[in-house]
């Protein structure tokens, strides 16, 4: 390690070097902390998290009970020592609360001032933060599964929303209005995801075992489906060609670089997908359980160097590598299905919640300070440059 | 979890590398080129027993025992190389949708046409091999395909069914398949079901791997245990722990 910031501070190696190593050293040491815990608000599960992008501040919970509850993960006390406080909650008492499970909640991308939940109560809500009334409500004739606004889009302001038709609609926040349709699934859409590069790429997961890509400038329909044979007909254990997964996808993901796409079904398989040409890279993960009937949140890393995929399976999160599909670990601390997990990349945390109603914040091991270091003379001057580089990580 | 050591990533490994290494524990086989792989596959057709059989059926390896001795994506890499390359064959198998068998080009011509000696169909199946095997590496075929690509006619395709070397998939499209299989599969799946069984009675429902080697086998099991060891680790079916005792084999519930 020493080694590294010498050459840092000589500058032989890039500045991104030193970055990346540690932060893959700290992702490789996440645990259970007993000292950073998360406030127990839910009473049911967990069923989505999201962690803000400008600040990484502020989290967002929506439980099975159409609870909603933000969390500051910020730990100001000065004392290692922390319990993420919920800072305010939608819960039962307020006037505006969804009815029924709220399946998917979102941060708006550029600030806090807004969030946008969708529910089974077949409607989807975008809450103003500071007053906790939602600003704006879109009704639906069916569930809604999951919806996802794009974090880099400066032309349009659409929420992809996939319900259980098959028809993903587009809901615009700046008109209110609902009327761009995009058709081609055959069932029930499962998972939305806009593309983390290009703004008008969207990616979309059914229940009749497709993943299509669209862009939603073009009227004509999807550009492309993912094929998991990658073409060759003659490798499918049956007629049904073209599909992503051998049954329901229910969870996608894109690398934060854009250039990827994960996907997830209920065959116990995970997939990655180059997302420009739509081929599969044929990265084998091995069985991945997954018996959820629903979505699945699941989420790579970011700034580690290789990057790792933490997926939930059953009761614990597995960690693979994502261009080799080497199983890492299994984080096991839940008591029940985890249904949801989200990576905060600046400080290579990752907070899960399941069924059992928990969020659990998954913490890099920190360096046992040698005792030797401490008590050298010497080298007191090095060192302390040495802690003030390391002291933002407490 | 209380991993007393850490996970390292390869940045951070020390370059030095002792003298001498232990033996005792897991022996680590990540890192293998592909010769390894090649070997890897002819170490577990000698698994095989080619007696029960009598020499009938060429040897053959599921893809996914390869899986519980080197890394998946790699193996995945390396079958499609050798398979590309023409030496290596792949067959859907049939009772799962993902057991792919292996099968040396060189043996599965070998042990086709020697069961073709003195029958009708003998010379349509040469063509077959010389024309289709050796050139395309589908697993499957479709009725257009063989007429118009391979220009093959009814009958004769009729008479490869006959021969065993295409079996019916769907209306209008056939596997590429091994004769006199159905005996292997037989046994293979009994041998499976026994051995997960051995697995599963166990106290706690787990038992070393070293161990398992070394217990008598029912009746049931017709093959070398290691051959069914090595494809339910493969296939996940048992969960591989690493211990200080050797690989631990752990009954997975699914």
């Amino acid at each position: 390690m020493l080694g590294f910031l010498t050459a840092r501070q000589a500058g032989l190696d890039d500045p991104l070097r030193l970055r990346r190593a540690e932060s893959t050293r700290r992702v490789l040491n996440l645990k259970l902390n007993p000292d950073r815990d998360v406030d127990r608000i839910h009473g049911n599960g967990i069923n989505s998290i999201d962690i803000e992008t400008i600040e990484g501040r502020y989290m967002l919970s929506g439980g099975a009970d159409g609870v909603i509850v933000i969390y500051d993960l910020e730990n100001y006390s000065g004392k290692p020592q922390y319990t993420c406080k919920a800072v305010c909650t939608v819960g039962r008492s307020n006037r505006h609360v969804h009815k029924f499970s709220v399946e998917t909640v979102l941060w708006y991308p550029y600030d806090t001032g807004m969030f946008v939940s969708s529910s089974f109560d077949k409607t989807m809500k975008v809450w103003d933060t500071e007053t906790l009334k939602p600003a704006e409500v879109f009704e639906f004739e069916s569930n809604i599964y999951n919806h996802h606004l794009s974090p880099i889009a400066r032309k349009h302001s659409l929420i992809a929303v996939g319900t259980k038709n098959p028809k993903i609609q587009l809901c615009d926040l700046k008109s209110g209005s609902k009327i761009h349709v995009l058709q081609g699934h055959k069932a029930e859409v499962l998972s939305v995801r806009w593309s983390p590069r290009y703004e008008h790429i969207l990616a979309t997961a059914s229940a009749d075992s497709k993943v299509k890509v669209w862009d939603v400038r073009r009227a004509s329909g999807s550009l492309f489906s993912l094929d998991q044979d990658n073409g060759d007909k003659s490798k499918s254990s049956s007629e049904a060609v073209n599909t992503a997964h051998n049954g329901r996808v229910n969870g996608l993901s894109f690398t934060s670089d854009g250039l990827f796409l994960l996907t997830t079904g209920t065959d116990d398989r995970m997939r990655l997908w180059n997302s420009a040409t739509g081929e599969n890279t044929l990265v084998n993960y091995g069985k991945v359980c997954n018996e959820s009937r629903k979505g699945l949140q699941f989420t790579v890393s970011q700034g580690c160097s290789p990057e790792f995929v933490f997926v939930p399976c059953g009761s614990s999160v597995a960690v693979y590598v994502l261009h080799t599909g080497e199983l890492v670990t299994m984080l096991r601390g839940h008591y029940n299905n985890v249904d949801c997990c989200k990576f905060h990349p600046d400080h290579q945390e990752l907070y899960s919640g399941g069924k059992d109603g928990n969020i659990l914040a998954w913490v890099p091991v920190l360096r046992a300070s040698d005792m030797e270091e401490e008590s050298d003379q010497k080298n007191k001057g090095s060192q302390g440059s040495l802690k003030g580089f390391f002291s933002h990580l407490y | 979890m209380n991993r007393k050591r850490a996970l390292v990533s390869d940045t951070f490994k020390v370059k030095k590398r002792k003298t001498g290494s232990e033996k005792f524990g897991v022996v680590d086989d990540h890192g293998d080129g592909q010769g390894d792989i090649k070997s890897t596959i002819m170490d577990l057709m000698t698994l095989f027993p080619r007696k029960l059989f009598n020499d009938a059926v060429p040897q053959i390896v599921l893809k996914h025992q390869l899986y519980s001795i080197h890394d998946k994506t790699m193996v995945d890499k390396e079958v499609n190389k050798l398979r590309e390359s023409g030496s290596l064959l792949m067959f859907q198998l049939g009772f799962d949708a993902e057991a792919f068998g292996l099968v040396f080009a060189s043996d599965y011509k070998a042990k086709v046409l020697a069961g073709e000696e003195g029958k009708v169909t003998r010379a349509t199946v040469e063509k077959f091999l010389e024309k289709v095997v050796s050139k395309c590496t589908d697993l499957s075929f479709s009725k257009d395909k063989m007429l118009r690509e391979f220009l093959f006619t009814d009958s004769e395709i009729t008479q490869l069914v006959k021969s065993g070397v295409l079996t019916v998939r769907d209306a209008g499209s056939w596997w590429l398949s091994i004769p006199n299989t159905g005996k292997f599969i037989k046994y293979f799946i009994q041998g499976r079901k026994a051995v997960l069984g051995m697995v599963k009675k166990s106290k706690y429902g787990e038992v070393l791997k070293d161990d398992l080697e070394q217990r008598r086998t029912t009746s049931h099991v017709k093959f070398h245990i290691k051959y069914h060891i090595s494809d339910i680790v493969g296939a996940e079916l048992v969960e591989s722990v690493p211990t200080t005792s050797g690989t631990l084999l752990r009954y997975v519930d699914s």
